[in-house]
């Protein structure tokens, strides 16, 4: 993947908008009869200045693929976004990439271009989804104008589906991560959650495949199935 | 900069994996770049328990495993019983399957996660790749998981042998040793030839032997020292009138460690080596033994023995500690250095006894008795006092008036023995106590209200009185004491069970996780290497060896005796030996630590403080622990 960003960079240096041609993005995937067990599935953590989408702004970005009921490393994507209007240097400070990059700068555009290319249209599983949706759907159509829809799936919601019996200490990932005993590398770093958030999934998937939970249709009917359930509970 | 530069342009994922990696052996020792292609290369795998993680139907092994959380078992089928068998078990940060990957073959062993189990794992081209550019990573593969032990063992000699620097090994048998071809002469060779023999011949010693070459005597420059200075006689004295009559011998076959524990027990610098037939091969030296002066066991001993006043003796204190320090260097395991300071201890008992016994004699013979882990002969450095007396009543008095002539005796030795570094017991399990200085016909009684009627409250002080040996004084009537005991407990079924039940009290500190199971909340890192991690052992092992009339009380040799038994099988009495000598040594490591630092002596362990390798070695003890206890349970049905 790596080799792949420095080519991109290295396009961006020269200039040229090169392969990111923002009218010919990666469509979003819908859910269908995908083999959990083969597809791809992106894991994503976005850290932010705050919690109102209306005002605050993404910071950074993370996320790792899990493809074939796997977490792949070599398959990440891990940046520190500063947005100009938020930072007095314009800049957008990249990670992970190169020193050159870290003082090259580039646009947040050119990073969001990145992610959705790298994002490949798969769905795209969240802790408390709703937040990172609405944060990052705020910020592609404001910063591409990309308006089309990804699936998200919330993992706050896959785990108590099936793991019903966990007394886990409280709802947030952190609780979650405890009760498994995970160990998180960096808390409240995009990368460091979004890989967390993975390996909880990655045992979601593995239960669901022990109850015949085979597809990505079957997944989302599991947990429509457990909202209704959930809200029934309420009255 | 350059180095924080670098690691900042890494994913934070795989920064994180180094890190994990950098905990763990090989990949410590593993330069960065590589680790960094380990991690850029990972994938991260789940296993639920019970999973299958690797199985030898799957072929050829294309993938190279770290655990990053939780277990993985081996498992193989047992023709026999029909059953699953645990053959071994791979815990956090070790690797797998390196025989079968580096054979390009299929795994013959079933790997099964045990419980909720992550792992990391390359493809067999990063592999390769690792292989081929890293050194510590191919020497690591390729001398296997059976290195490990050979790691801590040297990591344990290291310490102190950087500025001692020898390969002597206290196990290398005696027949090893350049055996000097022994100087010899007849019983009637005056004195003066004798030693002109010895001097020609540049020795200190001389074996008098008769026709058969048997050795009957032994004359050393010390010898001939005392002889002159107490004008013992004329030089033409017939060698036979001043030698040291029926000299100490060990066969060719014995180890090094034996004649040095022979020497510092008798203060002899000297022992002949015989073979079969009690024919002299050759003479062994303190200095062969030690080639250098630092470890100066027998000096040490003797020095000790011969002391003349208290100050002396507890001024050898520190020569013990330092003693120590030299036999870890000179690569004596851990149940040899806990005999050897056992061995110092007891001479120092011995004089302080002996000095006693000059200034204020109670005029009635007595057999000085310890207790626990002295009479186990496993102690360490910390210790406190567990003793007692026993006596024959002599006619015409009754037992209360020998306790009125011993127990001030008594007292005094306690106190002097505490002016050495011998805690007083907080137990009182010591010889001025009333209760614990007893007649022949009292320690019986009291035995056999132990074993009869025994209540849990009781059993508390098994392994103190069942750990039992005398130091000073005549054995027999001990011998025949401890023959009855055992003879009660190995009719006692009941006895037996209350025994096994007690010794499964003190649970290993592994959590299910195999994680380690701390003292208390207030102590959470901590862990007691005592009472957590030896006192299993000792507690199962006293139980099978009391069942079984095993008379030793150490640890290690009942071991032996109940593998030599066949109640233990030999691989799990080796498993288990070798776990206990890693606790002990972690611990006798631990303690000479905090005497550098000038700290008080404790048991306790952070976990966190030990190298990654020395805490998956405390861990795989532990576990052998737990198989310990469960032979106990299953054994009694508890």
């Amino acid at each position: 993947m790596f080799e792949h960003i420095k080519q991109w960079l290295a396009q961006r240096r020269g200039g040229a908008i090169g392969d990111h041609d923002p009218g010919n993005l990666p469509t979003p995937k819908t859910v269908d009869d995908q083999s959990l067990s083969h597809c791809r599935l992106v894991v994503l953590d976005l850290e932010t200045t705050g919690l109102n989408a209306s005002k605050d702004e993404v910071i950074a970005i993370g996320a790792v693929a899990i493809e074939g009921g796997v977490i792949h490393l070599d398959d990440q994507f891990d940046l520190i976004l500063r947005r100009p209007e938020l930072d007095i240097r314009e800049t957008v400070l990249i990670h992970g990439i190169g020193t050159e990059a870290l003082t090259q700068g580039h646009e947040t555009e050119d990073a969001l271009l990145y992610l959705l290319e790298w994002m490949n249209g798969d769905p795209v599983l969240a802790y408390h989804s709703a937040f990172d949706q609405k944060f990052l759907e705020k910020t592609l159509r404001a910063q591409l104008g990309y308006t089309l829809p990804h699936v998200w799936m919330d993992v706050a919601e896959l785990l108590p589906a099936f793991f019903p019996d966990s007394n886990t200490k409280g709802r947030g990932l952190d609780h979650w991560a405890d009760f498994f005993r995970l160990d998180v590398s960096e808390r409240h770093h995009a990368a460091a959650d979004a890989m967390v958030t993975a390996e909880l999934t990655l045992m979601a998937l593995n239960k669901a495949q022990k109850i015949g939970v085979k597809t990505l249709k079957e997944l989302a009917e599991k947990l429509h199935y457990q909202r209704r359930l959930k809200n029934m509970h309420r009255y | 900069m350059a180095a924080a530069n670098q690691d900042t342009t890494r994913p934070q994922n795989t920064r994180a994996i180094m890190t994990f990696l950098r905990e763990h052996s090989p990949f410590s020792s593993m330069d960065d770049t590589h680790l960094a292609h380990f991690a850029e290369h990972a994938t991260l795998r789940f296993y639920a328990d019970e999973d299958v993680v690797l199985s030898p139907e799957e072929g050829v092994v294309k993938r190279f495993y770290i655990v990053k959380q939780g277990r993985i078992r081996g498992e193989r089928h047992n023709e026999k019983e029909d059953r699953a068998e645990t053959t071994f078990e791979i815990s956090q940060g070790e690797c797998f399957p390196l025989a079968a990957l580096i054979g390009e073959r299929p795994t013959r062993t079933l790997h099964r996660a045990s419980g909720d189990t992550f792992c990391l794992s390359i493809e067999q081209k990063a592999f390769i790749t690792l292989f081929s550019e890293s050194e510590p990573f191919r020497d690591f593969c390729l001398r296997g998981v059976s290195s490990l032990l050979d790691q801590v063992n040297q990591r344990i000699q290291s310490r102190a042998m950087a500025s001692i620097g020898s390969s002597n090994s206290l196990d290398t048998p005696l027949e090893r040793y350049a055996l000097r071809n022994p100087i010899v002469c007849s019983p009637d060779l005056p004195v003066h030839k004798a030693v002109a023999r010895m001097h020609e011949n540049n020795v200190g010693s001389i074996i008098i032997t008769d026709d058969n070459r048997h050795p009957t005597g032994i004359f050393t420059l010390r010898d001939l020292r005392t002889m002159i200075a107490e004008e013992k006689g004329p030089l033409d004295t017939p060698i036979r009138q001043v030698m040291t009559k029926d000299p100490c011998r060990l066969p060719a076959t014995a180890d090094a460690f034996e004649a040095a524990m022979l020497m510092a027990e008798h203060h002899f610098a000297h022992l002949c080596v015989v073979d079969d037939d009690d024919l002299l091969i050759g003479v062994v030296s303190e200095r062969d033994l030690f080639s250098l002066q630092r470890v100066d066991l027998v000096n040490l001993a003797r020095t000790i023995g011969t002391a003349t006043h208290l100050r002396t003796l507890v001024s050898l204190r520190t020569d013990v500690s330092r003693l120590v320090d030299s036999m870890l260097a000179h690569g004596a395991d851990s149940g040899q250095v806990v005999k050897i300071i056992t061995t110092l201890n007891d001479v120092t008992v011995r004089r302080v006894l002996e000095l006693n016994l000059k200034k204020s004699d109670p005029g009635i013979p007595f057999t000085w008795l310890t207790f626990g882990s002295e009479g186990r002969q496993e102690q360490t450095l910390l210790t406190d006092q567990d003793n007692g007396i026993l006596f024959e009543t002599p006619d015409g008095m009754t037992e209360d008036q020998v306790r009125e002539k011993l127990l001030p005796f008594a007292r005094k030795v306690n106190d002097e023995l505490a002016e050495c570094g011998f805690t007083l017991c907080k137990g009182n399990i010591m010889a001025s106590n009333p209760k614990l200085c007893l007649s022949v016909a009292e320690w019986d009684d009291w035995f056999i209200r132990f074993i009869d009627a025994s209540t849990p409250q009781n059993l508390v002080y098994s392994s103190i009185f069942l750990d039992m040996r005398a130091v000073f004084g005549p054995t027999e009537s001990l011998h025949r004491l401890l023959e009855r005991v055992l003879e009660r407990i190995r009719k006692n079924a009941l006895f037996q069970k209350m025994l096994a039940g007690n010794a499964l009290q003190r649970k290993p500190p592994l959590t299910m996780f195999r994680n380690f199971r701390y003292l208390n909340e207030e102590k959470k890192h901590v862990l007691d290497l005592k009472r957590q991690g030896l006192a299993p052992f000792v507690e199962s092992v006293r139980v099978f060896a009391l069942a079984n009339g095993v008379e030793n009380a150490n640890t290690l040799e009942r071991m032996e005796q109940l593998s030599k038994k066949g109640v233990f099988d030999a691989k799990d009495a080796n498993a288990w030996k070798e776990a206990y000598s890693l606790i002990q040594a972690i611990r006798m490591r631990a303690h000479q630590e905090m005497l550098d630092k000038g700290e008080d002596l404790t048991n306790y362990i952070d976990p966190d403080d030990l190298n990654p390798l020395d805490r998956r070695i405390l861990r795989e003890s532990f576990r052998q622990a737990q198989r310990l206890q469960q032979k106990l349970e299953v054994t009694y049905q508890l």
